[in-house]
């Protein structure tokens, strides 16, 4: 009876106990289990102009690197509590570097102005900072890359809707309707109209003068999951049913479909009548722009996240692992599929877009580095640690 | 090990809600709460051996209390013929344990699939891709639509969720708990009964509103099977209104 008593009262008390430490543990999975709750962490790409490469780090800061000398020039953060990241690649313009934030913000920095690190924003050097409107916190991120023309900016927002800026000022010139819950993809723009690709499995035509929606729309069953590419009148699309689609401007069905593995995430490139496209499936895939059948692919093995660029007769591709390689376009197109040029690896994550020029290709990594691959020698040139 | 978690719990979830928020109407607040039924479906079991061992330990409150007034000045022999008696009754003290224990992966595993599926970070929307299934039915559905009624269900922080948790919550435990003999013991019930509404309130405005959801239907499906399997609100008292006869 002594054991019963006992027993029951430490059945009480391991009652008690379990229950506690059941629910802290509940908090203390549900706060770190891997894949609960990853920071946003960025993924700009790379812009060089006049012999200084250009990019967003993952603090939230554009930086500005001598490629001659491979010292930083200058840097500026973005502070806005908390620290923001920033995904879109920066674009240059003359002396102006136009680059959004994922806290919402839209900046026109002056190169010179940055180089003698004056108070920011110098307006007699051009500069200035937009703030997207947004209801909520988060509500006004901006993720697209920027759309520059020699009118104005256009920004995709997380509110749903799309702006063009005043290129000189930074002021509104329209604001779209809303055209879904949030817009992570960037608008293409041709012959006096955007358009823009939306998770809900539209195309939306507007006119870039007022911002008023056009008579025409594209819609599919699933979201597009990538930013629209134009080529011949035809858009390019990557989609969340795992197609690649591409539409006639002005149809109502795809012109074609081209089935991947898995999502075709990053838009893809059009180049003398052959799509090359990326796709989650670890795969490069080139295709013809007009029919949509398959000339080669290439089995990467891991996810293809960033857009492939062109460097002369080079296509060249990263994957997420951050191997690159690439492909002569001029080569027997079955020794193309099978045989890109020497991959180099540089083992960091790649998500960003690339940029690649005489022979060089400029990479920001997910380590918050910056590495310059010399294509032809087949080997990394040099690194930039971003961190302070 | 990640990937075994994924393989077996993770990604069977999420590729479940996803399906049925674009079966039930593109509304992933009603997928929530359709999974929540399903997995009460599953626990049913334990949930039902649950509540018959509150119903035994109602219906065995007349000889405890008969218990009470043969022994009441002897502690330890009241508590020996107590013990004895849920013994012989078949009454589990630990049995709500079960039901808990076998939800808590789902909640980490809707926790995960929240995040995910409403595409709360470009990050977190391009790790989907490596998660989803290849039907039809969820990739038409992607990403989700995080509004319900009046919440943003990839949003932590509502106060109003936080109430209806921690209320529901009592009012189940409250239903469940019988009181205890021994004035400490009793002490230790009150605590608790008190202690985890509060805490699990706190948690919902820490956690994505998706998540407490489906705590909150889960305490609702939970009074509502114990109301018809105990046949009444248990241990739960409501205060008498009027004159007394």
């Amino acid at each position: 009876m002594t054991r019963y008593l006992k027993l029951f009262s430490k059945m009480k008390q391991v009652k008690i106990l379990a229950l506690i430490v059941i629910a802290l543990f509940a908090l203390l999975l549900v706060s770190c289990v891997p894949g609960g709750a990853p920071p946003a962490r960025g993924w700009s790409g790379t812009a060089v102009q006049d012999g200084i490469l250009y990019t967003g780090s993952v603090d939230g800061r554009v930086v500005a690197i001598d490629i001659e000398t491979r010292g930083e020039e200058w840097s500026y953060a973005i502070t806005v509590p908390p620290p923001t990241t920033i995904y879109s690649t920066p674009i240059v313009d003359g002396d102006l570097v136009y680059i959004a934030s994922y806290s919402g913000k839209v900046l026109a920095l002056n190169t010179l102005a940055r180089g003698q690190n004056l108070p920011f924003p110098q307006s007699r050097y051009g500069e200035w900072e937009w703030d997207c409107p947004g209801a909520k916190v988060g509500n006004n991120a901006i993720v697209a890359d920027l759309l520059v023309t020699e009118d104005a900016i256009y920004v995709s927002s997380s509110n749903g809707r799309v702006y063009s800026l005043d290129k000189e000022f930074g002021d509104v010139n329209w604001e779209s309707d809303i055209l879904h819950e949030k817009l992570w993809t960037s608008p293409v723009i041709q012959g006096g109209t955007l358009y823009v690709s939306t998770f809900d499995g539209h195309i939306y035509a507007l006119s870039a003068e007022t911002g008023a929606l056009l008579p025409w729309f594209f819609k599919s069953k699933a979201g597009f999951a990538s930013s629209p590419v134009l080529y011949n009148d035809t858009i390019f699309v990557g989609s969340f049913d795992r197609n690649l689609y591409a539409i006639k401007i002005g149809d109502d069905e795809p012109l074609w479909k081209f089935p991947g593995g898995k999502w075709f995430w990053a838009a893809p490139l059009v180049n003398e009548g052959v799509v090359y496209a990326g796709c989650l499936d670890g795969k490069i895939y080139a295709i013809e722009a007009e029919a949509g059948g398959k000339l080669w692919e290439f089995d990467a093995g891991n996810p293809v996240v960033s857009s492939p660029v062109l460097m002369d007769n080079l296509l060249i591709v990263a994957d997420e692992s951050g191997t690159v390689y690439a492909f002569d376009l001029n080569a027997d197109p079955e020794d193309r599929a099978v045989v890109p040029l020497r991959p180099i690896s540089i083992n960091a994550a790649v998500k960003g877009s690339l940029w690649a020029q005489e022979g060089l290709v400029f990479i920001r990594g997910q380590d918050n580095k910056i590495y310059v691959l010399d294509i032809e020698r087949g080997r990394l040139s040099w690194e930039f640690p971003l961190d302070y | 090990m990640l990937e075994a978690w994924y393989l077996i719990i993770g990604n069977p979830v999420l590729n479940g809600l996803v399906a049925l928020s674009h079966i039930l109407f593109d509304e992933f607040g009603l997928a929530i709460i359709a999974l929540t039924v399903i997995v009460r479906l599953i626990s049913w079991p334990l949930t039902s051996r649950q509540s018959e061992s509150t119903k035994a330990m109602q219906s065995m409150q007349p000889k405890i209390q008969e218990l009470q007034k043969k022994y009441g000045k002897n502690k330890q022999k009241l508590q020996q013929e107590t013990m004895k008696l849920y013994k012989e009754a078949g009454v589990n003290p630990l049995g709500c344990l079960w039901p808990m224990l076998i939800q808590f992966p789902i909640w980490i595993a809707l926790y995960q699939a929240i995040m995910n599926a409403l595409a709360a970070t470009p990050e977190h929307l391009l790790d989907l891709a490596h998660r989803l299934y290849g039907w039809e039915v969820v990739s038409q559905a992607i990403p989700l639509n995080s509004q319900f009624l009046w919440l943003d269900l990839g949003s932590q922080g509502d106060l109003i969720l936080a109430i209806i948790v921690g209320g529901t919550m009592w009012v189940q435990q409250k239903m469940t708990t019988a009181p205890s003999v021994d004035p400490r013991q009793q002490a230790t019930s009150s605590m608790m009964l008190l202690m985890m509404p509060l805490m699990f309130g706190f948690f919902v405005l820490m956690v994505p509103s998706g998540l407490a959801l489906y705590w909150a239907v889960s305490n609702i499906i939970g009074i509502i099977t114990q109301y018809f399997i105990t046949g009444g609100w248990g241990y739960l008292k409501f205060p008498v209104l009027g004159p007394r006869s």
